[in-house]
């Protein structure tokens, strides 16, 4: 049964506040974001149109500190996730365009030193949203998530780094990439790396998905920082294993978004769809199927939201968050290879979005480190 | 606030329930499986600790205070998802409470809420042509001297013999349709009713199933739940009444998925258990190259098990807060329904010949759970539900 203590009753309503909000982003990732998806995806990156757009919406300055030049509202973590499932309605890439930078910007702002704050959040609040790079996923296939396969070996004032890392957004553009890295006792944590620092060599990568934001790999070899470069300085630690829950709630925010952009999308395509003199959908092996996608998804909505609830409350959210991203792997996929289905011949070519979806969604549960909450 | 979390006192309710469900129910458990259609006598204890649960907690009414503290739907799903957890055949074996209960207060008025609202009331609708397809009953009522003359025979119906009265649905017409059907009360003893024989079954055999017989049977004018006496002519006003008995299912969906999740629960904890006895430990979170094959095939069926709780939660919680759930209820029944069932038959299969025996309850948990994805509407029916409410299709369109 729970391990956790509340006093609030049960409820999923959203706040004024949220509403709002959710009805803003939504909107945009409607009319804006969703235009320019396969465009983003030729290019490999997005157009400096959309980009403007979405520094617009100002939802990294506002969770900075007014210290550090941003509007100083945090957010809580049910409020992160409403964001990323409204974003990633729109796109996949194009909401990760920005939910990665955030994810940076929170773990900074959460767990950064008084000079790491001050050198970077401001950066970060005014247009170089880029400006470090988040390197938190592993080239090695049978790793530990919540280990790093670059190694920190620290040497007196020295750590010195070696391994590689892949899946860095917006590589080309980073002045600074922050890694996790393990040391001899399997501890993991991050750690400032500069773009010009002697050894560090970047490559950038294609994949299957997430085409529409460029994405290197990132190879560290006898890498020497000063003990001062680890995120929050020399004695702290970081609970990397809560880290990676956090980004996986916000990973499984993310497939919500894309498995309900497939949904809204299957519905009027079935009921139009005529085969054998009548709507495709009048069909129980279709309607079904559909039927299943929407149990699935609202299941989806409830585990993301719980995690997220447990978060804030501050108790512990390792379970949950594990559950949920393990329904969002296999749910999320499921739900991308059926909306193929569902429009057949068709769902297979460029002409719909469904098979982007599909090979997008097949980043949950291999992506770490894409949005956080 | 999104908060699909439990309060304490309810969490209070749930560990209440769950001490019940091991004291009570779970030591009688094989003793009423193998002694099918002896009456669980023991139940009446169990009557008596859930009365006072719901005195102590002062949530189990509609009262303003009660929707602050989680409400009486949420309440209810919570105590029996605990209940089933321990037992669901004995839990629907308890005296007092049947589906016609849920019927009378759905669709009864002042009067008959009155007179049977505390009356054990068993639901009689399944007919040996006619199961799904409820409409399609052939069960006959005719008004005859202020009498209604029921004709008919009803299968299938839970708590059919150990029941102080019946909710039976008969057509005033059957080439009618769904606009003829209306829902009566008869009382056990009336005669030209009979219980004609009960059912042996796959599982939950500490609940009876019964074969009942309408042969000549009158009853009282006023025992007609709900509805009108004479056929709308008005075909809004006829589908409207249809839909406000089958509106009895919106409240109790929630129910029988919640026993879903209690049974799901009970077979994933013995199944820990018993792996705990040699060495097993859970790792959630891991990747499938540190997990065990066991650890993540526990991992998904409990992420499984709970976005079936959390639908079904929700569907409750909308009950309470009076938002129209149909949709909902059927999504969590479809989902507890078969991770219930699908949970159940493999912890049978990961625990072996451990699994298999009858040493231990898991072999019980998977045939008692099959039934739970078919009563209160098959897999099929929620499915149907669903889809139809999504596709905004009607029923001819979509059959």
């Amino acid at each position: 049964m729970q391990e956790y203590k509340t006093e609030h009753p049960f409820d999923i309503t959203l706040t004024e506040e949220q509403q709002m909000t959710w009805d803003m982003l939504r909107k945009f990732a409607e009319t804006e974001m969703r235009p320019q998806a396969r465009e983003a995806e030729s290019n490999g990156r997005p157009s400096a149109d959309i980009l403007d757009k979405i520094r617009a919406l100002d939802l990294i300055p506002l969770i900075v500190p007014e210290a550090h030049g941003g509007m100083g509202l945090e957010q809580d973590a049910v409020s992160n996730v409403l964001a990323l499932e409204a974003l990633a309605y729109g796109d996949f890439s194009l909401a990760m365009s920005v939910s990665v930078p955030l994810l940076t910007t929170q773990i900074i702002a959460k767990h950064g030193s008084e000079n790491q704050k001050v050198k970077y959040l401001p950066i970060l609040a005014s247009d170089s949203m880029f400006h470090i790079g988040l390197g938190l996923n592993n080239t090695s296939i049978s790793l530990d998530p919540y280990q790093s396969n670059v190694l920190a070996e620290e040497n007196g004032e020295e750590v010195i780094l070696n391994g590689v890392k892949t899946g860095v957004a917006f590589a080309d553009e980073a002045k600074t990439f922050l890694i996790s890295a393990s040391n001899e006792s399997g501890e993991c944590n991050l750690y400032f790396v500069n773009s010009d620092q002697e050894g560090l060599e970047l490559k950038e990568k294609e994949f299957m998905g997430l085409k529409g934001l460029p994405l290197s790999e990132i190879s560290l070899s006898n890498c020497k920082v000063d003990t001062s470069k680890k995120l929050g300085s020399h004695n702290y630690s970081i609970n990397y294993q809560s880290l990676i829950d956090s980004s996986r709630i916000g990973m499984s925010a993310l497939a919500l978004g894309v498995c309900q952009a497939v949904l809204d999308y299957v519905v009027p395509y079935t009921n139009e769809r005529v085969a054998f003199d009548e709507p495709i959908s009048n069909r129980q092996s279709v309607a079904f199927i559909v039927a299943d996608m929407a149990i699935e998804i609202e299941a989806l909505r409830l585990m993301v939201y719980k995690s997220a609830a447990l978060k804030d409350l501050g108790e512990d959210f390792h379970k949950q968050a594990s559950l949920t991203h393990r329904f969002a792997a296999h749910h999320g996929m499921k739900i991308g290879t059926d909306g193929v289905q569902l429009l057949g011949g068709h769902g297979y070519t460029h002409e719909h979005p469904v098979e982007l979806w599909y090979r997008n969604l097949r980043a949950i549960g291999i992506f770490e480190g894409g949005a956080g909450v | 606030m999104i908060h699909p979390l439990l309060p304490n006192q309810l969490q209070k309710t749930q560990e209440t329930m769950r001490m019940a469900a091991e004291f009570i129910l779970r030591p009688i458990s094989r003793k009423y499986d193998k002694a099918e259609h002896e009456p669980p006598l023991e139940m009446e204890q169990l009557n008596q600790a859930a009365a006072a649960q719901k005195k102590d907690s002062e949530i189990a009414d509609d009262s303003v205070k009660s929707m602050d503290l989680g409400g009486r739907n949420l309440w209810a799903v919570i105590s029996l998802e605990q209940m089933c957890w321990g037992d669901v055949g004995l839990f629907l074996a308890r005296p007092g409470t049947g589906l016609g209960n849920a019927a009378i207060m759905a669709v009864g008025d002042k009067d008959q809420k009155a007179k049977w609202g505390k009356r054990w009331a068993a639901m009689a609708i399944t007919e040996p042509g006619a199961g799904s397809d409820s409409k399609n009953i052939s069960t006959t009522a005719v008004l005859e001297d202020d009498e209604w003359l029921l004709d008919g025979e009803k299968i299938y119906v839970t708590d059919g013999d150990r029941c102080d009265c019946v909710v039976v649905w008969a057509t005033l017409n059957k080439s009618m349709g769904k606009t003829a059907i209306r829902s009566f009360l008869v009382e056990k003893g009336t005669p030209g009713f009979t219980v004609a024989r009960l059912e042996k079954k796959l599982g939950i055999r500490a609940s009876d199933t019964a074969t009942l017989i309408f042969n000549n049977c009158r009853i009282p004018r006023e025992n007609l739940l709900g509805g009108k006496e004479e056929i709308e002519k008005d075909i809004n006003a006829a589908k409207k009444s249809f839909g406000g008995a089958m509106q009895t299912f919106d409240n109790t969906r929630p129910m029988v998925a919640g026993m879903a999740i209690g049974l799901g629960q009970a077979a994933l904890d013995m199944t820990r258990a018993l792996l705990a006895e040699e060495g097993y430990k859970d790792h959630f979170g891991g990747s499938i190259h540190q997990q065990t094959a066991i650890q993540s095939e526990l991992e998904m069926l409990e992420a499984e098990l709970e976005a079936a709780r959390l639908l079904v939660y929700k569907s409750a919680w909308m009950m309470d807060n009076k938002m129209p759930n149909s949709k909902e209820a059927s999504m969590g029944k479809a989902k507890a329904g078969r991770i219930g069932n699908k949970i159940s038959l493999k912890c049978v299969e990961i625990c072996s010949m451990q699994g298999f025996s009858e040493d231990h309850l898991l072999e019980k948990f998977s045939r008692d759970s099959k039934i739970l994805d078919i009563f209160e509407g098959t897999q099929q029916i929620q499915q149907l539900i669903v889809a139809r409410q999504i596709l905004g299709k009607s029923s001819s369109e979509l059959k």
